[in-house]
Order: structure tokens, then sequence, then C-alpha cells
């Protein structure tokens, strides 16, 4: 597998769309690449965010945080 | 308003631990603006590995619109996502030890979290059915319904949303359903082509023609911005 390859390969992988036989092509590739197929695909998780922020955000009942918070300060308490 | 929410919540005083943001180089993808001197989402995830609980409120008032709006999109229903968006947070409040700045930035930690949680929920509360029915039928009336047409909320939101968003209506409807259907909905390459009955080398070639394009407009967002 050559780079830019393995760079399509990247961001099927991150959004976890790779098939079966392909992970295992893939795995093998990013061994072979390294620290700079590693670099690569951290850099592709920024399609997550991306994806994140181009969704209209969505309100929440106050509620839910008051029942966060209060599952925090019970757990720190623990 | 989610821009008014944050400003609110970044007008608090951040405690001593959560440091001062620092003018960083600009990431790919730029997360809402904040106020000049607003900790960063990296001090607050800092905060929030050093046990500090203001930290967490402060980074769930910041995202807790996008991750909902994440989970939503996934699951479909409004109650489920209030629960899941709840243990979500705690489970960022739980784990945030393992969270490392070198292997990417809190907010897409947050948002591969979140997804990995509401594809899980999906599977495991069984809705997947029902789900399924709905899909097919948004699938069928409304392919292309990932970004809609910018509405009067839209254009107050950030220059770094709206761009992401025009990113993404430029690519052919094909092309955003395979993303949208594998993203959002945790489809693989055959779950897509027997979904949208597309050849898999068809749908192969959709995903890495649309995420490519989105990559390399992310990148001359960067540039932009």
């Amino acid at each position: 597998m050559n780079f830019s390859k393995f760079q399509n390969q990247a961001r099927l992988y991150v959004i976890g769309a790779l098939e079966a036989e392909e992970l295992e092509e893939f795995e093998k590739a990013r061994t072979k690449f390294g620290k700079k197929g590693e670099e690569f695909i951290t850099k592709c998780y920024a399609l997550h965010e991306a994806f994140a922020l181009s969704l209209r955000p969505a309100k929440s009942s106050a509620a839910i945080k008051e029942r966060l918070m209060a599952m925090v300060r019970e757990k720190k308490e623990s | 308003m989610e821009r008014t929410k944050l400003i609110a919540s970044t007008r608090r005083k951040p405690k001593k631990r959560v440091r001062l943001a620092k003018s960083r180089a600009r990431p790919l993808t730029a997360a809402p603006q904040l106020e000049p001197g607003a900790p960063s989402d990296l001090d607050l995830m800092q905060g929030i590995q050093a046990g500090d609980s203001e930290a967490l409120s402060q980074l769930y008032d910041r995202y807790n619109g996008i991750l909902k709006a994440l989970i939503l999109r996934v699951i479909h229903n409004e109650a489920e996502a209030d629960d899941l968006l709840q243990e979500i947070f705690m489970e960022i409040w739980n784990q945030a030890k393992n969270f490392s700045a070198q292997k990417g930035k809190p907010l897409g930690w947050m948002v591969t979290l979140a997804r990995r949680r509401a594809i899980d929920g999906l599977r495991k509360k069984q809705a997947y059915q029902r789900a399924e029915e709905r899909l097919k039928n948004e699938t069928e009336q409304q392919p292309d319904a990932w970004v809609h047409n910018a509405t009067e909320e839209e254009i107050v939101l950030s220059d770094t949303r709206s761009l992401i968003r025009k990113v993404i209506r430029g690519l052919p409807p094909p092309q955003q359903q395979a993303i949208d259907l594998a993203f959002f909905k945790g489809m693989s390459q055959r779950e897509i082509a027997a979904k949208t009955n597309t050849p898999l080398g068809t749908v192969k070639t959709r995903l890495e023609l649309g995420l490519k394009k989105i990559y390399d407009g992310l990148k001359e967002l960067k540039d932009e911005l």
C-alpha cells in the first residue's frame, strides 16, 4: 500500500468504515509508515470534530447538568 | 444562542488550577471562539484531570449543545439523548486521565467518545429496528438532510461552523449520504451498500472522495481563518 492509499484508508478508519479485510491490510501499512502514518491518523480525527460542528446545536434541560454535577460531587465525596 | 450561552459560561471566574488560555497555533478545525482570557478546552481538560468539577461544568456549558446534536443525529430520541448526554459527560469525568493532548484535541476526543456511546446505545437499546425504519424513510425522502440551508440561527454561528457546513453542502448528495450513514449511524460499507441499493465499490468510492474533499476543505479552512 502506498501512502496515498493509506491516507484514503485512514480517513475511512477514523470513522469506523473499514471492512474487516481492509482493516488487516491497513494495520500492516500503519506499522510500515510508523510515525508519519500515526501523525496522519491523528489529523484525520479532525473529521470527527468537523462532523459534530456541522450539526445545529441541540438544547438540553438544566436538570441534566444538575444531575451530572450531583453525581460528580457524590463521586468526589465517596 | 449557543454562543450567548458559551460567553455567559466563560465569564465565570475560573478556579486557580484552570490556567488562562494562551495563544496557540490554529488547529485544523476550530471550536467556537472564546472570550479573551477564557480557559481553553485543554485548560479545562487538565482541570478535570486534576479533579476540578468547575472545569467539567464549564466544558459542559461549552459543548453540551454540540454533543447532544451528535447523539440525536444517531438515536433520534430526545429523552434517550438527554440520558446519554449525562452519561457521556460522566464518562468524560471518569476517563479524563486517558485523554492525551498529543493524540488530539479535547473536542475531538469528546466527539469520538460520544459517537461511540451513541452508536452503542442505539444497538443496545434495541432501537435499531425502529431507527432503521426512520432511516429508511429519511433515506427515501430526504437523502441529503445532514446539513440544511442557512437559517437565521445559523447566521449568528461562528464563521468556522458555517464554513464547515459549506464544505459538506458542496459534496454531491450521494457522498454526503454515504458519510452520514457511516459516521452517524455506524454503518459498514456493506450495510450502506445494502441500505442504499448501491454496489459496494461505489460506496467505497463515495466515502473516499467525500472524506478527502472534507479533509482538504478543512485544511483550506485552516488557512482562511
